[in-house]
């Protein structure tokens, strides 16, 4: 469940993530999604290992299908990431997009 | 001390738009009950197993919701672990044997799926992963095709080794009367099946189903009681991200070498084994991870039927048909591994029994692999 307080909470972790270069370790294309993101699916999930060693799973915007391989360099952005819900709060998060 | 499983037994898995909550316990609890031949009265404390009742149903409070249906007032719990709510009621119950509180209890494993809208149950599941992949938009399929991304590329799995486990499972599920599916599958029908997180494919997929399992657990041998020879548990980090290595689920090895040794046996002495197969791929990192076949061995031998009944000598792995032929509901689940490898360690699991079957081994996972649990039966 969506709430202003825990979306407040999370952005100095969106902050700390944003900007940072990793490449693709694996991927998936999620077809059947949760409902929160019926409208954004077909998307790509990816499992990315950073330039620090470390792993996040995000969602990859902004591809090419032929971006989507194991060892494709990616660089994390700041994007919404499901609608507001009654609040009015946007909820952002980071996702992946091909680094060229 | 030594404990039996005296009474075990499930109602039919699947999509079961009549029936209530209420009613699958009580057909589960009574039966197993009928099984160990004995009355509600010697209950002496209910172990629920269940995952999404509170996020589906709005219903919490289970331990006190089915007592009060089963016209129990013992003790009663909901134990929750995801997918492994089942195995985690079980061990729980084993414990309080163990500790001398109780002497009889009973454990029941339940979950009501089919009467929500699938986005709304791949929501309510993803409580079972991280926030970090809630955020992604992932669902259980997609983390599970990540994590088989990872094996074919690292061992040369194939999407058709994969399909494989999805055409044993249902081959099994055939001879089993209370498994969602009676339809044996194909290779070529797996892999024309319709994509849901590639590589996965619908019928690498466990369904989403409706169903309960119960056992009766005593202190006390009886004649047809069945000794549960080791419960273990262990844990791992709740996402993927945070794993070191992604070609395991760590928690599987741990916690059957945890069980492996209080039961004072090895992974070649399991003639049957329950495992946790949500996802093909799930069903050959278990084959690994359990022991049963060396990193990258398991999807080659389960393809040549080496795993499958009637192959004589192997280890046969998920006689019932498996959560993909069986279904997985996913409380139940857990428990109803313990009831097929009851029936077959009894010798009366008909078509799908498992020749000469004296150790038996159950395998349930909650999430990616963050929880893992292992019983141990023994004839």
């Amino acid at each position: 469940m969506q709430s202003p307080v825990k979306i407040w909470r999370n952005q100095k972790n969106i902050a700390a993530l944003v900007g940072k270069t990793g490449t693709i370790i694996s991927w998936t294309i999620v077809r059947v999604p949760p409902g929160d993101f019926t409208d954004q699916a077909p998307y790509p999930v990816v499992l990315i290992e950073m330039e620090d060693g470390k792993h996040v799973t995000c969602q990859m915007v902004d591809y090419d299908v032929s971006d989507l391989s194991v060892g494709q360099r990616v660089i994390t952005i700041v994007r919404r990431v499901t609608h507001p819900d009654a609040d009015g709060v946007i909820p952002y998060g980071i996702k992946a997009k091909p680094l060229v | 001390m030594k404990l039996f499983v005296t009474g075990a037994a499930t109602t039919k898995f699947g999509e079961l738009w009549n029936a209530s909550p209420r009613g699958l316990a009580r057909h589960a609890v009574f039966e197993a009950l009928k099984d160990a031949e004995t009355l509600p009265s010697s209950v002496e404390a209910l172990f629920v197993g269940n995952m999404l009742s509170g996020m589906l149903g709005g219903q919490e409070h289970l331990g006190a919701f089915f007592a009060e249906e089963l016209g129990l007032t013992v003790p009663a719990f909901k134990v929750e672990g995801a997918c492994a709510s089942g195995g985690l009621a079980l061990h729980n119950a084993v414990n309080s044997l163990l500790s001398g509180q109780y002497t009889t209890v009973a454990v029941l494993g339940i979950e009501k799926m089919t009467d929500h809208k699938p986005e709304d149950v791949a929501t309510a599941l993803m409580g079972a992963g991280s926030e970090e992949e809630r955020s992604a938009g992932a669902t259980f399929p997609g983390l599970y095709a990540i994590l088989a991304r990872v094996h074919m590329r690292e061992f040369g799995t194939t999407e058709e080794d994969l399909a494989a486990v999805a055409v044993k499972n249902h081959l099994h599920a055939s001879l089993n009367p209370n498994a969602q599916f009676h339809n044996t599958l194909t290779v070529e029908q797996v892999m024309k099946s319709s994509r849901i997180a590639d590589p996965l494919k619908l019928l690498d997929c466990s369904p989403i189903s409706d169903g309960a399992a119960a056992v009766i657990l005593s202190i006390h041998k009886t004649q047809r009681g069945v000794e549960l020879s080791a419960s273990a548990v262990a844990t791992d980090t709740l996402g993927l991200a945070q794993r070191k290595d992604l070609t395991q689920l760590a928690a599987t090895r741990d916690a059957s070498q945890k069980a492996y040794a209080i039961a004072g046996v090895t992974e070649a002495d399991i003639d049957v084994a329950e495992v946790h197969d949500c996802f093909t791929i799930a069903e050959v990192l278990a084959m690994e991870d359990l022991g049963f076949f060396p990193k990258g061995k398991a999807a080659a031998a389960i393809a040549q039927g080496k795993t499958t009944v009637g192959n004589g000598k192997h280890v046969v792995v998920n006689p019932s048909g498996g959560l993909k032929g069986c279904g997985h509901p996913v409380g139940a689940t857990g428990v109803k591994q313990i009831v097929e490898l009851v029936d077959q360690l009894r010798g009366i699991a008909g078509k799908r029994q498992v020749s000469g079957a004296r150790v038996g081994l159950a395998h349930n996972v909650g999430g990616s692999g963050a929880t893992a649990v292992i019983h141990i039966l023994k004839k």
